[in-house]
């Protein structure tokens, strides 16, 4: 139970961080997973035992999946309204964000662990991570990944809208929602209510999406 | 909160155990379907598709779950922090990590960009 203490401790720290400097680089799973990392190191205790020991966490991760069903449902008046634009929108960046990562990853010639592991980069780290099985990816890996790429996401996404002239909160919040899932949301409420409100279910589709894609893609594969 | 029912009046710390209880249940039904069915899909994104449904056919209420679910999602970058922290195990992939880097990064700029034009140009107009 010590690296449990340890990992809430650290991700404490990373909470508090991120109340200090308002960046998305202060985000406290990155804070936290370098703090645990760096005591992993300094300690020369194998990832292994770690995770063996923090096994309570980890088994919270499946009810915290099936409870994003609540911010899709709390929701549901807005997406009502504007359906057409949230669920195509929101479907087509999550499966061209899939369908980049995949072939880009294919062509650049990756190792066969990386190219699994960025299927699943544009849904949220639980999910990412709940796939691993069926992709083959390490989890470590998909989870990483994952959260990479929200953390990219939130930082270089708002201003490439503001290039593009996308200005409507709700058109980019499901932007940033679609493909970079929890991370992005948060940094996607920061621009206002509505745009949050449509990162979440941007995040919540893509969440059910890659899941699907790999179920019908990645799921047959070796 | 708005209806009158008993379960409205229940102390927050016994709505979250009711919740917790709820969304494992969710979890679990949704493991035996994906077990039943040999689907390859992971219990607990099945589990939320139940879970959404069964908030809109009115079988579960909002207010039994939100507490736990709430706490759940406030904490959910706790939860894969043991997860994440196996990059360790890919340092030795040393300049690899550039190239994954970039691969997602052109992943988010043609996902993003797509989505966000498109949409724009699907919302409808009397919403804003």
């Amino acid at each position: 139970m010590i690296w449990v203490m340890v990992t809430l401790l650290a991700f404490a720290a990373g909470m508090l961080t991120q109340l200090r400097v308002r960046s998305p680089l202060a985000n406290p799973t990155l804070i936290g997973t370098l703090i645990v990392a760096a005591a992993l190191l300094l300690t020369r205790v194998p990832y292994d035992t770690y995770l063996h020991d923090v096994q309570p966490l980890s088994a919270l991760l499946t009810p915290a999946v099936v409870a994003l069903a609540v911010p899709l449902y709390r929701l549901r008046a807005l997406l009502a309204r504007q359906w057409r634009a949230l669920l195509i929108g929101g479907l087509t960046g999550t499966t061209l964000g899939v369908m980049v990562d995949t072939l880009l990853a294919r062509a650049l010639h990756l190792s066969p662990d990386a190219q699994r592991a960025l299927h699943t980069a544009p849904a949220t780290s639980p999910v990412a991570l709940q796939l691993a099985p069926f992709t083959h990816a390490p989890p470590a890996l998909a989870a990483t990944l994952a959260v990479l790429s929200g953390l990219i996401g939130a930082l270089i996404l708002p201003a490439l809208l503001t290039a593009l002239r996308v200005r409507h909160p709700l058109a980019r919040g499901i932007a940033i929602g679609s493909v970079a899932h929890g991370v992005g949301t948060a940094r996607a409420r920061e621009e206002g209510e509505q745009t949050g409100a449509a990162s979440s279910i941007g995040m919540g589709l893509a969440a059910i999406l890659v899941t699907l894609i790999v179920a019908v893609v990645g799921g047959s594969g070796p | 909160m708005t209806s009158g029912s008993v379960t409205a009046r229940l102390p927050a710390p016994a709505r979250f155990v009711l919740g917790l209880g709820l969304l494992l249940a969710f979890a679990a039904a949704g493991q035996a379907l994906t077990g039943a069915l040999g689907l390859p899909l992971p219990g607990s994104v099945v589990g939320l598709v139940l879970l959404w449904a069964a908030l809109g056919l009115k079988l579960v209420r909002l207010h039994w779950i939100t507490d736990a679910a709430d706490g759940l999602l406030g904490i959910l970058g706790l939860l894969f922090i043991p997860a994440t922290v196996g990059f360790l195990q890919f340092l030795s992939a040393g300049a690899a990590w550039g190239l994954w880097v970039l691969v997602m990064t052109a992943g988010l700029l043609v996902g993003a960009g797509a989505a966000g034009l498109l949409a724009s140009r699907l919302l409808r107009p009397e919403d804003s």
